[in-house]
């Protein structure tokens, strides 16, 4: 049951196109800053599976130039 | 990559377990409940004026003062069930008083007691100052047989209806409508201690739903 | 709602993201998000103002998964610091009553089916026409509420006044401070106090005129007693007709018989005169002296029209009025002793204390309403003590936007958002900001609540929309207005979130959204306007009231007046409705402005709020170069206004030999269908009862709990006797909250109104008692 957190940069001028592909996304919850093109990320998967895939999926998306990762937790870890 | 290890137990708070360790045959709450014909409540509420005149008569420190370290444990080691009148834990020398409302010396304002190294606990009904018509004195721990008395649960603490809600007043008000003897001041047990009490009114958020009393939801007749 | 592990882990994942973008992107905003605190599992904490009292209170509401999970104080808010009340704290429970309503209704042959809302909002948009073409324009009504937010009462008026050419709009304020408005207009010729909130800290003595604020307004009893603690000195006088919770604080208690405030504040002046404690600078600089016609009536009966003449007097001639009162005379009218009369007069008269008056409906739903605002008023401009801060005479409202929605976009018949409907500049302006033709706005006021209500018995009135009330447990005589509601071809839609007594009566019944289930804002009791945007979504098909209605008026074919969409309709009504309040009299913020703030007191002028009017330190609307600028009225001062006592509308009898007062309890709010559906208020006070004296109560042989039958000459009701409870009143009096629908006690109460502001009186009619 991993949670994850990322900041999202998008590219050029894309920051709305952005927030909405990432909304349309399961297990997603999007921040959108108000005055930066920056967009927090969470992710919240009940398995590693689906987390590897969502992860995938976010990285392959056209509007996003670049994906960090601020907070990672696994309950397999504990 | 960055992983945080988050360790986030949260343990019972420590009033809960104290009293159940205290009751361990404890009943059901609502067991005891004497429901009444109507829902009109009890009528202790009309003595709010103790609480008003106990509030602007504490001095501002003692109602925000640190609490003397009376455990709830203690508290209701003292009484035979919940709500019942404490046994007097210490000695009376009633030949040194000669009148009963020198229990009030001690127990009218509290305030720190050289004689038993404690903080005296507050009286909610000082009115009342035939004070050993309710209260005994302990000349013995010895049972004169064993007993089979089974009391009822002490009210839980902290039931608030929401995470950030003021919880309600879970006991009768009758003789304790004077919030501010027991909840403030260096006197007061612990687990029930609190230092908002400037704020004047504490029936403004503190709604009266005696635990004993059984919950309903409201539904059209 | 479950507030795990999980989901503080989550809110952990969150902060630890905003925290990497801040130290990455200095300066960067996440707007609220970047407050982010609380408890595990709650995600973002929003602020609105309550959804109950007229104090409004600022809350931050705690929002999970899409949920209102959680309340607390909004110390940003000047209002409360923090602070709430027991119905503040559990508000948001009231969103979640299992019996929520979710979808529309069509009563089909006797029985209420559900449908989609669009084919009930297609019935209202054709009964309405229909109705209106048969019957005549005045034959439809909309009766709306000082719950209603301001743009739902705006398009309302929008709708009825200005497209559809009918004043028939009323509001539920109209019970609740209509005395207030019209005594603000005939003493100071603008409406609304000119002090706030902020006077608690400054007085040093408060007198509670009827009022029981320890319950009804308990987030500011509670600055007053905290400030009674603080400083030294600081007095509460409780001055009432029973003993409340108030009356245990208070540090004394004045018991006055039922309507002889009148008397008693008459004789307040009296005193103050004979003592020499008048402000001469003050009076003779600020003050005008005027009476008004006496034996006005009661207008208990159809088709009562009264209206005032002011006639100029002059201090002399107000001197001799008050002869009729001096301290021993009212001692015999009203039970307070001369003493004590007195002393109250010393307290407003002592020129180094600072008096702060407080009332609410025990003046305001008074068939002398309007009289008594203006006495109190008398009593401030005579020693002076008013619009600086700690002088303050100073009308609560009851409900969250009274003064927001009716008083200030004017959804009474007589008023348009700027004025009134009889003034041709106030239609002309109106016509303009709402693009309709000027002569669609009827320059004569209709029906007023209570005649309106008879209008739908009589069968005037054919079709009415009801939103965000429950008049049929409200309405004083209730029996007969039921009926009327009842009748065949009358057709009455009601908007609301719970069914009710209301919806059991209603045609339609058209699911709302509640308080932050839209964007809205609130207008509370010292003029501060509170945005609060959508935090969570309305259950099932439930709509907002402002765009219930705009769906309708589209229907009805006036696109070109409401043209907005639903994405985004609040912020452009906002904007168009601010047109009407231009200029420093009563500017108000931009939407920007509101959307950020905990709320922002008008006048706002040049970015700044006003938080004393009148008084040219803190108005910029005062242009005359001296201390105060009365500039509501003409003669640029204040009316010192010489009325008389006159007795109720109904006093005990041989026959009837008790007062019959109505009220409410702090744990619920009006008629208790939001706050009988939050479990702790409702375990608390599950059911209303009467507050009976003991001695009574031990005359009639009953116990507390037991069955007494209360009879007036409209009806009856039998309930539980509460004797010596939170509240007991005097010998000869009873006191029932009219809270529970159970005991619908309005079935025995008079449906008498002060012949001025039209606000029936609730306080005061004539009972028997039975043991049942």
């Amino acid at each position: 049951m991993p949670i994850f957190s990322y900041l999202a940069i998008p590219k050029r001028d894309a920051r709305k196109s952005l927030c909405e592909e990432l909304s349309t996304l399961e297990h997603c919850q999007v921040i959108p800053a108000d005055n930066q093109d920056v967009v927090v990320v969470v992710t919240d998967t009940p398995d590693e599976h689906t987390e590897k895939q969502l992860q995938h999926t976010i990285k392959s998306l056209p509007s996003l130039q670049s994906l960090s990762l601020a907070f990672g937790y696994n309950e397999k870890l504990e | 990559m960055m992983k945080t290890h988050a360790h986030h137990s949260r343990g019972a708070p420590l009033s809960l377990l104290v009293v159940s360790l205290l009751l361990p045959l404890a009943t059901l709450l609502g067991g005891a409940a004497t429901a009444t014909a109507s829902d009109v409540p009890d009528n202790f509420d009309n003595q709010g004026k103790k609480l008003f005149t106990a509030q602007q008569r504490t001095p501002t420190a003692n109602l925000s003062a640190d609490s003397g370290g009376r455990t709830l444990a203690e508290f209701y080691a003292l009484r035979q069930y919940p709500g019942s009148p404490p046994r007097i834990p210490h000695v009376v020398d009633l030949a040194f008083s000669g009148n009963e409302t020198d229990c009030l010396s001690c127990h009218g304002k509290g305030g720190y007691s050289t004689e038993f190294d404690a903080f005296a606990p507050v009286t909610p009904h000082p009115e009342n100052v035939l004070c050993t018509q309710c209260h005994a004195q302990t000349k013995t721990g010895e049972p004169f047989v064993e007993t089979d008395w089974v009391s009822i649960a002490a009210p839980k603490l902290g039931l608030s209806f929401l995470g950030s809600s003021p919880p309600p007043i879970p006991h009768s008000l009758q003789l304790r409508e004077n919030c501010i003897a027991c909840h403030t001041g260096p006197g007061a047990v612990v687990e029930i201690r609190i230092d908002h009490a400037s704020r004047g009114d504490c029936r403004q958020c503190h709604a009266a739903v005696p635990q004993s009393q059984p919950l309903t939801e409201f539904t059209r007749k | 709602m479950k507030l795990d592990r999980r989901e503080f882990i989550k809110q952990a994942a969150i902060g630890s993201a905003l925290a990497t973008a801040g130290s990455l992107f200095p300066g960067i905003s996440f707007g609220s998000w970047n407050r982010l605190a609380g408890g595990p599992g709650v995600l973002a904490w929003q602020k609105t103002p309550c959804r109950f009292c007229g104090t409004g209170c600022g809350l931050l509401v705690g929002v999970s998964d899409g949920r209102a999970v959680a309340v607390k104080g909004d110390p940003n808010c000047t209002v409360n610091k923090g602070l709430c009340c027991m119905k503040g704290y559990h508000s948001v429970q009231a969103l979640y009553g299992r019996d929520r309503i979710t979808t529309a209704k069509v009563r089909k042959n006797g029985t209420l089916v559900e449908v989609p809302i669009s084919e009930a909002l297609n019935l209202v948009a054709e009964k309405l026409k229909e109705t209106r073409d048969t019957y005549g324009k005045d034959s439809v009504a909309m009766y709306g509420s000082g719950q209603w937010t301001i743009p739902d009462g705006y398009v309302a008026s929008k709708l009825f006044k200005g497209c559809l050419g009918t004043n028939n709009v009323e509001a539920n304020a109209r019970l609740c401070m209509a005395s207030a408005v019209t005594g603000f207009m005939t003493s100071f010729g603008l409406d609304e106090p000119m002090g706030c909130y902020e006077d608690i800290d400054h007085a040093d003595v408060f007198v509670t005129w009827g009022n029981n604020m320890a319950e009804m307004h308990p987030v500011l009893f509670s600055r007053m007693l905290s400030n009674r603690k603080r400083r030294a000195g600081v007095k509460i006088i409780d001055f009432a007709t029973r003993f409340t919770r108030t009356s245990q604080a208070a540090d004394k208690t004045i018991i006055f018989k039922p309507q002889t405030d009148l008397a008693v504040a008459n004789s307040i002046c009296y005193e103050i005169i004979k003592n020499n404690w008048v402000n001469d600078n003050f009076v003779n600089e600020h003050v005008s002296f005027h009476k008004g016609k006496t034996n006005i009536g009661y207008g208990t009966e159809d088709h009562f029209t009264f209206s005032d003449s002011a006639e100029t007097i002059d201090f002399e001639a107000f001197k001799l009025f008050l002869e009729d009162y001096t301290p021993e005379k009212v001692e015999k009218i009203s039970g307070v002793p001369a003493e004590e009369i007195k002393y109250l007069a010393s307290l407003y008269g002592n020129p180094s204390l600072k008096v702060t008056s407080f009332w609410c409906m025990g003046m305001n739903q008074h068939t002398r309403g309007t009289w008594i605002n203006n006495l109190v008023y008398n009593i401030h401009l005579l020693v002076g003590k008013i619009s600086t801060p700690g002088n303050s005479p100073f009308s609560l409202t009851g409900q969250p936007s009274a003064c927001g929605t009716v008083r200030e976009v004017g959804t009474l018949t007589h008023k348009l958002p700027h004025g009134v409907v009889m003034n041709e500049n106030d239609r002309q302006m109106a016509a303009e900001i709402w693009q309709v033709p000027v002569e669609n706005i009827d320059p004569k006021p209709s029906y007023h609540t209570v005649e309106m209500f008879r209008a739908l018995d009589r069968g005037d009135i054919k079709f009415m929309w009801i939103q965000v009330t429950n008049p049929m447990v409200t309405m004083p005589n209730l029996r007969r207005y039921r009926d009327g509601a009842l009748k065949d071809d009358r057709f009455v839609v009601v908007s609301d979130v719970y069914p009710t007594p209301t919806t059991d009566v209603a045609d339609v019944i058209l699911p709302a959204a509640m308080w932050i289930e839209q964007e809205g804002m609130f207008g509370n009791s010292e003029r501060r306007t509170q945005h609060f945007a959508q935090i969570v979504d309305p259950p099932g098909e439930a709509m907002s009231d402002t765009w219930q209605i705009i769906e309708v008026a589209k229907r009805l074919g006036f696109e070109k007046q409401f043209p907005w969409s639903q994405d985004n309709y609040i912020e452009p009504i906002w904007e168009e409705y601010r047109r009407f309040h231009t200029g420093p009299k009563h500017e108000m913020a931009p939407y920007t402005v509101l959307a950020e703030r905990s709320g922002v007191q008008w006048p706002f002028v040049d970015g700044r709020e006003t938080r004393w009017r009148y008084n040219p330190a803190y108005d910029p609307a005062c242009k005359n170069d001296k201390d105060f600028d009365f500039y509501g009225k003409k003669d640029n001062r204040a009316w010192i206004w010489a009325r008389p006592y006159e007795p109720a509308a109904e006093s005990p009898d041989e026959e009837y030999n008790f007062w019959l007062n109505t009220g409410r309890v702090i744990e619920h709010w009006h008629t208790g269908s939001m706050t009988r559906r939050v479990p702790v208020l409702h375990n608390a006070v599950p059911s209303s009862y009467v507050e009976i004296h003991p001695e009574d109560a031990a005359d009639l042989g009953v116990v507390n709990g037991e069955l007494v039958k209360i009879i007036s000459r409209r009806g009856e009701l039998t309930m539980p006797a509460q004797i010596n409870g939170r509240g007991v009143p005097v010998r000869g009096m009873v006191f029932v909250p009219f809270f529970d629908e159970s005991y619908l006690i309005n079935e025995v109460t008079l449906d008498a109104f002060c012949p001025i502001s039209k606000q029936p009186d609730y306080k005061k009619c004539a009972v028997r008692l039975e043991k049942a």
